[in-house]
């Protein structure tokens, strides 16, 4: 009976979660300028300061150990925050690319399928570098490598101005430029 | 009203398996079972066994343990296609991005295993419900596949939500439908395997099933043949040379 009552709370949860994204998927926002607006700006200059590894090694010459742990915490967690924004944003150009995908033109449909591509590869980066992120934070002297992350968005980052050049040429930057 | 043999019961057994083939016919007509092989098959199939297994229930010449033969028989079949149909709607969804195919085969792999074992401890966990061990043995049949299946589908689900990704109207509308199926069935089942209810409220659980059933037809019916507005996108194609200094621009920004 015991059986039952799991089989039975699982099979409720499951058709909770189904109907949760038929509703979400019948009052998703179109893909046009709205979504674009959501993605926030990233300063990959920043970004890549805190993902090298020669950074980090300068720090850990410099200040004594107990000193080096906290400032590596605080940067790991501005790493975080950088890695999530970044996922975010790759999951928004998703959708807009997913949308440009039905384009009757080779060149946008291409580009498209390029940033959607790009945009998934980050995105599942993003979940093993926030992975490594947390294990860092535990042990803040253990080694770690988000730069697959920067690398992504980075490739994201082109992909999406391509898309968007090709869609309108009169305003070419308008997506990279909030990237 | 919630008898065995009401005007209800007549109606929830047949009414699904007639749409079905409805639906199927309506699909062929708009040759969308050359897009949805499986599903076009699967569609035949089922409503073909349960129009047989409601002439056999009817019929006085069938006895008890031939109409459970024909069930496991119907089920074994049936369960094949609704697996290769859930392989089907992975491979649409995931197989068209090379970046998340291979992340998306090792999550459905180790989920599928997982479930599978999960299955087979509750069929060895689940108490003897029945006189008859062909009975007790179409239940926990029942149960297992649609364990896997649910939860299998409910990962498809779970991934392409989370990577955002967009399933083609009549392909969310089939997995839908045979979500909801699967889950509804899996709870049912495994009260029925479990032995949850007394025998003689378990012809509630057939209405539960029934209706089930019917209402996902119907959800196939709407997402598969009832069509979508189309909004058009513009988009303005990019003069060749001007593509070039774009790439150039885009080369200065990745290398620096």
């Amino acid at each position: 009976m015991t059986i039952a009552i799991l089989v039975v709370i699982a099979a409720a949860l499951g058709l909770l979660f189904i109907l949760g994204v038929t509703l979400s998927r019948s009052w998703q926002i179109s893909p046009g300028a709205g979504l674009v607006r959501q993605i926030k700006p990233l300063d990959i200059e920043a970004f890549r300061n805190l993902v090298d590894p020669a950074e980090d090694e300068y720090l850990r010459r410099r200040l004594p150990a107990p000193e080096f742990r906290l400032v590596r915490r605080k940067r790991l967690r501005a790493m975080a925050a950088y890695v999530q924004a970044a996922g975010r944003n790759a999951d928004i150009l998703v959708r807009v690319g997913q949308a440009a995908l039905a384009a009757s033109e080779a060149p946008t449909a291409e580009a498209a399928r390029r940033l959607v591509d790009n945009a998934l590869l980050l995105r599942r980066n993003a979940i093993f570098a926030l992975l490594r992120i947390y294990i860092a934070l535990a042990w803040p002297n253990s080694g770690l490598a988000a730069t697959r992350v920067l690398r992504g968005y980075e490739q994201l980052n082109g992909s999406a101005m391509l898309l968007g050049r090709l869609q309108n040429p009169a305003v070419p930057v308008r997506i990279s430029a909030t990237l | 009203m919630l008898q065995p043999h009401s005007l209800l019961w007549h109606y929830l057994w047949v009414a699904p398996s007639v749409l079905l083939l409805g639906l199927a016919g309506r699909m062929r007509w708009l040759c969308l079972h050359k897009k949805f092989p499986l599903f076009f098959t699967l569609a035949i199939v089922s409503a073909i066994e349960q129009l047989t297994l409601y002439a056999c229930d009817l019929a006085p010449s069938v006895g008890a343990i031939t109409w459970w033969e024909i069930f496991w028989a119907g089920l074994l079949v049936e369960g094949i296609l609704k697996f290769a149909l859930v392989g089907e709607i992975f491979a649409r969804v995931f197989n068209a991005y090379s970046s998340i195919a291979q992340l998306g085969r090792l999550v459905i792999l180790g989920v599928g295993v997982a479930l599978v074992l999960t299955a087979a401890f509750f069929a060895v966990r689940a108490p003897q419900d029945s006189l008859f061990e062909i009975v007790n043995g179409a239940h926990l049949l029942e149960q297992t596949i649609y364990l896997v299946e649910a939860g299998l589908l409910v990962v498809i689900f779970l991934l392409s939500s989370y990577f955002s990704l967009f399933l083609d109207r009549p392909l969310f509308g089939i997995a839908l439908g045979m979500s909801f199926s699967a889950l509804v069935h899996l709870a049912t089942w495994a009260v029925a395997a479990n032995a949850g209810l007394p025998p003689p409220k378990r012809v509630i659980l057939d209405f539960v099933n029934m209706a089930t059933y019917h209402v996902c037809v119907l959800i196939w019916f709407y997402y598969l043949l009832v069509p979508r507005e189309v909004t058009t996108k513009s988009a303005v194609p990019l003069p060749e040379n001007n593509l070039d200094v774009w790439n150039r621009e885009l080369e200065r920004l990745v290398h620096p």
